[in-house]
Formats: C-alpha cells, sequence, structure tokens
C-alpha cells in the first residue's frame, strides 16, 4: 500500500507524462485538444514540480488568453471567454506569475454578470417565470456569456477573487464578491449543500451535489458561521465517507479540510479509490492529487478569513 | 387613389414583405423526412435477463444494417436519485449494445453528457452503470469533456448558426437515442429528441447547458436534432416518469419499449402512449415539417398498437394542454 505523498508523487508523474504535444491538458489523455479546466487543475497540482513541462504548460495558459481579458474552454474556442477564466486567474496567481493577465482576467470577471442581474429579466423572473425559487438580485457568474448564474462559477470566481485580493479590496471587488456570496446562499438546497443552482423548482427541493457543496462551501470559507455553513458542512460531511467517485470525494477534503474538519479517513478512502481503479480524466486525476496533498501541504483552494 | 399613394401603399407591402420574409422562410436546410416510418411496440413488464432477445426480435423488424459502422448509443443519463426512476435503465443499454455487436457492428459506445451533475463517474457509478458497462466491456464516453468540433446547425430555429459538439458525436455512423419516457416540466415531455441535450458540451456550454434555455428549449432540440441525426430509437417506457420530470416526478410504469427508426414518429407515439397529442408539443410538431412522420397515418405500427395511457400522464400546469382530455 503506497502512502499519501507516494500517490501523490505518482499521479504527478501522470500528469507530467499526459500533457499535450501543444502544451496544456485534455480531459483525456487520448486527445490532443488542450482544455483549460484540466490545464489549470493540472497546473495546481503540480505548482511545486521543477519541471519544464510545468513551465510550458503555464506558458500555454498565459498564450490562451483572449484578447478580451478572458480565457476559453478549450485551445480554438471561440474569444468571448467563460467561467474558466476564474480558475486560470486563480492559477496563476498560486504561481505568481502574468500579473498583467491576472489583471485583464480579474477585469472580465468583474464585468462578468449572471443575465438575471439585468432589469428586464429580472422583472421577467419575478413576474412570469417564478417556477425555481431564487431571488434575481442575488447574481453571481454564468458558466458562459449570456446566461444566469450558477453555483460552480459564482464559487469559482470567488475564490479567484478573494484570493487575488486577500487583503485590500477595491470596492468594485468587494461589491462583486458580496453579492456572490449572497447569491451561493439565496441557492443553496433547503436542507443544506448546494447543486448547479436549482434548489426548489416546482415547489420541489432538490437534492445538493458534492462536488458543487464542496466548491461553494471553499469560496464562502471565512464567512461568518450561519445556520447555512453549518448544514451544508454537516450535509458533505455526512455523504463524503460513502462516496464512491474520486472527482467529487476530493472536492470534498478539500472543502472539509479547509473548514478545519478532519479528513483522515476520507484521505484514505480517496487512496483506495485511486488504487483500485485507474483513473483516466486528467481534471480528476489533478483534483484528486490536489486532495491527497492537502493533508501536509497547503490547500490551494483555501482562502484567508 | 394617387399615383402617389399608390406607390407608397406598395413600397410598404413591399417593405412588409422582405420584413416578413425571414418569418416565412423555413427554418431548416433541408426535408429529411421519409415517405413512411416504422415503429415497433415491444411489450417488457421488468429489466429482465430477457431483454436483449426481446431487443433482438424487435430489431429484426427494421432490418437494420449496422456492419462495419461505429454505433454510438445515448442514454438518458440524468442524475442518481435513490429509488426515482430517472435514467434510461443501465440493463437496457446493455441489451442494446449487445443486439448491435450481433448485428455486427464495428464498435458500439455509450456517450451521454449529462446536463445537471457535473460528475458523470459519480452518476455512473451509482446508477449502476458503471458496473454493467465494465462487466460487458462497453466503453463510455463522457460528451461533456471531449475533444470539440465546431458544427453547422442544418436548423435556424435558435438563431444559434453553429454549435461545439463532441468529436465523438460528430463521426459516429449511426446513432441511437435511448430516452427515459418522461414527462418534463419546461418541455413537456422528454423522449428521444430532448434526449440530445445529451450531446452538447457541458465543458463548453456549461452544467445546465444553459443556452439552449435562453435560445428556447423546443427550438434548440429541433436545431439539434436537424444537425445530429438520430438513426434509431430504443426509448424505455418500461418505467416512465409522470408530473414534475425530468428529476422530481413520480414513476408510472407503461411496461413497454418503443423502437424507431424515425426520431419524430418515436416521439409522436411515446406521447400517445401518455396520453398527449403530439401535435401540441412544438419540437415533435416542428420536427415533423422535415425531420420525421407524426401522423398515424405514415408510421406503420409493429409489434403491439398503441393504446393512450388512461389517465394521461401528469404534467405541469403550463402543459395541461398536451392531454386531449
Amino acid at each position: 500500500m503506497r502512502t499519501g505523498s507516494e500517490y501523490t508523487q505518482r499521479l504527478q508523474e501522470i500528469l507530467l507524462a499526459s500533457e499535450t504535444a501543444t502544451g496544456g491538458w485534455s480531459y483525456d489523455p487520448a486527445e490532443a485538444q488542450p482544455h483549460l479546466e484540466p490545464t489549470c487543475l493540472s497546473l495546481l497540482a503540480l505548482r511545486y514540480c521543477a519541471e519544464p513541462r510545468v513551465t510550458r504548460g503555464l506558458e500555454f495558459l498565459l498564450q490562451s488568453q483572449n484578447p478580451n481579458g478572458s480565457w476559453p474552454a478549450f485551445a480554438g474556442d471561440d474569444q468571448e471567454g467563460c467561467w474558466v477564466t476564474a480558475l486560470a486567474v486563480l492559477t496563476l496567481t498560486q504561481f505568481r506569475a502574468g500579473p498583467n493577465a491576472v489583471e485583464r482576467g480579474v477585469n472580465w470577471l468583474l464585468n462578468s454578470k449572471g443575465k438575471e442581474s439585468h432589469w428586464l429579466w429580472k422583472w421577467k423572473f419575478r413576474t412570469s417565470d417564478t417556477h425555481v425559487r431564487f431571488d434575481p438580485d442575488k447574481f453571481g457568474w454564468p458558466w458562459m456569456p449570456d446566461t444566469n448564474s450558477w453555483v460552480m462559477p459564482t464559487s469559482f470566481a470567488l475564490l479567484a477573487l478573494r484570493q487575488c485580493f486577500p487583503s485590500y479590496r477595491p470596492s468594485r471587488v468587494r461589491v462583486r464578491i458580496t453579492h456572490g456570496i449572497a447569491m451561493l446562499f439565496d441557492r443553496v438546497c433547503p436542507n443544506g449543500g448546494w447543486n448547479a443552482g436549482n434548489g426548489v423548482v416546482y415547489g420541489v427541493p432538490l437534492a445538493p451535489h458534492l462536488d458543487a457543496t464542496a466548491i461553494a462551501l471553499l469560496a464562502l470559507r471565512g464567512q461568518k458561521q450561519n445556520p447555512i455553513i453549518t448544514a451544508s458542512l454537516s450535509w458533505l460531511e455526512d455523504r463524503a465517507p460513502f462516496c464512491s467517485a474520486p472527482s467529487s470525494l476530493a472536492w470534498s477534503i478539500l472543502a472539509l479540510r479547509a473548514h478545519g474538519q478532519i479528513v483522515t479517513g476520507q484521505i484514505e478512502r480517496l487512496a483506495y479509490l485511486a488504487n483500485t481503479a485507474p483513473i483516466h480524466d486528467s481534471a480528476t486525476l489533478a483534483t484528486v492529487a490536489l486532495a491527497l496533498g492537502c493533508a501536509n501541504g497547503k490547500n490551494v483552494f483555501e482562502v484567508q478569513s | 387613389m394617387t399615383r402617389r399613394t399608390a406607390l407608397a401603399g406598395s413600397v410598404g407591402v413591399a417593405a412588409g414583405g422582405i420584413a416578413s420574409l425571414p418569418f416565412l422562410l423555413p427554418k431548416y436546410d433541408e426535408v429529411r423526412r421519409p415517405r413512411r416510418s416504422r415503429v415497433a411496440i415491444l411489450p417488457a413488464h421488468s429489466y429482465s435477463h430477457h431483454l436483449e432477445q426481446l431487443l433482438m426480435e424487435g430489431m429484426r423488424l427494421f432490418k437494420l444494417d449496422v456492419r462495419g459502422k461505429r454505433v454510438l448509443l445515448k442514454p438518458n443519463l440524468v442524475d442518481y436519485i435513490p429509488g426515482a426512476e430517472i435514467n434510461t435503465h443501465p440493463s437496457l443499454v446493455v441489451a442494446a449494445a449487445e443486439c448491435f455487436r450481433r448485428l455486427g457492428a464495428l464498435e458500439v459506445i455509450v456517450g451521454e453528457g449529462p446536463g445537471h451533475q457535473r460528475d458523470t463517474e459519480l452518476v455512473l457509478i451509482e446508477s449502476g452503470f458503471a458496473q454493467q458497462l465494465r462487466d460487458h466491456r462497453i466503453p463510455f464516453v463522457d460528451l461533456n469533456r471531449r475533444e470539440l468540433i465546431k458544427t453547422k446547425l442544418r436548423a435556424t430555429y435558435t438563431g444559434l448558426d453553429r454549435l461545439w459538439l463532441p468529436r465523438a458525436v460528430v463521426e459516429a455512423d449511426f446513432v441511437v437515442s435511448m430516452p427515459k419516457v418522461k414527462a418534463h416540466h419546461w418541455a413537456g415531455v422528454t423522449l428521444s429528441m430532448k434526449n440530445m441535450f445529451g450531446v452538447v458540451p457541458g465543458a463548453k456550454y456549461g452544467w445546465p447547458k444553459n443556452i439552449l434555455h435562453w435560445r428556447g428549449i423546443q427550438q434548440s432540440i429541433v436545431d439539434i436534432c436537424a444537425t445530429v441525426p438520430i438513426h434509431f430509437v430504443i426509448a424505455d417506457a418500461v418505467v416512465a416518469m409522470e408530473g414534475n420530470g425530468p428529476l422530481a416526478g413520480t414513476p408510472r410504469p407503461l411496461n413497454r419499449i418503443i423502437l424507431a427508426n424515425d426520431p419524430v414518429a418515436a416521439d409522436a407515439t411515446c406521447a400517445r402512449l401518455m396520453g398527449f397529442i403530439p401535435e401540441r408539443i412544438p419540437h415533435i410538431a416542428e420536427g415533423a415539417k422535415f425531420l420525421g412522420n407524426s401522423s398515424v397515418d405514415l408510421i406503420d405500427q409493429l409489434a403491439q398498437p398503441v393504446t393512450a395511457a388512461n389517465p394521461p400522464f401528469r404534467v405541469v400546469p403550463e402543459f395541461r394542454n398536451l392531454s386531449a382530455s
């Protein structure tokens, strides 16, 4: 049986070997088209590896930035930008690389809003389109432009902004962080936890998801304890030990650890899962490496109180 | 009337005609509706081990030629909620894969891009798909996270012009839509055509694929089905869902599996089985203009006859007009 650090090292080796020929990582290592999500997560998992392949990945990330400051979902994508901009900003911040790119990325994030923030759509969601329970005044970030705010892109944007501005925050940043946090509280499922962002539809509560709950809790770390955070943490603590999928379990570990919970059992379970069935997806592999590593080292998704 | 007013009137009529031209022109590039379509309704009271034999007998009615072809099975895999019948049953998908293998397919893969739950592997494991696919050595492709190709849409209902679609879908020779027959709170029904939302990649469009909601769910269904042809349908109505589907509805056994060589005919038949009038479902009505046949006069009904559910499937209030009663 390997130890946690041996696992992490082995996963890092696999990640290094699976970088695409052009730099960056695809979800499926057999494919040549790099996507930005596995690229950012892989770089974060490899941030302490002094390897030319890490440098090449970082160059790919910097070169992929769109003219408007955002990042595309994958190499060759349209240039409108999308949610991975937050992950790119967070990654470059961790590497202390590309300050100009980070600044442009942050500007794009500050201008990106859920479509429900516009007065016309607010009015629509208040009057005729009322079957999903949410307050359109509490908006965050969309997956892609011209769509609504959702829990995961909002959580990643909050993580990026809170890590970029750990202490002093210009008012523009403060306002978006406040709105984003309010949006997450508004979209919570009735008994705690989050899913994509539809807590109640047609009066029926929908179930939370492990990964969405974990990422939202990471984004909310340091907030004053309140019943929503307590209930969501409790839901995650109850569910995580039974999770049999590496990605959701890894995100759960990262969140529970950031909130000061003991995760030894979950880490052992994650190591067991990774040992019994090979993980093909690069984004999952990187998240697992980050989760296994967080017991000893720094949790890259942890934001300061 | 003076010449001046007559001229002004003519100019007005011409301008009106030009302005309304986009609304009068067809929104699709070609009519691909077959002269006649075939639909078979098979009795199935459970997801038993007899499924493969039942499917094989049903598929023989269609004289399918998949020899040497790459077959993509697209089930409806949404999420996992214990006790809820929300996904196409894994036993049916495995049985279909075995049948296509027996019919000489070069390769059979199962592909899906769930629109709600981001951890596809978790849904696969918890729903029992992972184990069954592994046992039968059937590869699974997460369509949310694969190589993408910019694809021109072959209809213009959404005005999107192009979508990024997975290469695994675009390059499949034979696409089989395998829906779970359900009432749907936004679309009225989710059948073989709505099931194709799952080929739109989350990595590009998010979870959910919200751009499709903003562009119109009914419109998006037609655009996607015009662009990604469905060659065959195997619909799971052994246990269907009524009410607040696709996630929070109530199980409703129909004890049937529906096979069809035309998605519009398949969906129209499923709608009739649910007690609905298919022409009242916008994507079926539009699809019947160019993608397939919805009229019973143009459908060769095989195996069992269509008997409408009585009472009709329950739906959310916005879709109460779907049933005749």
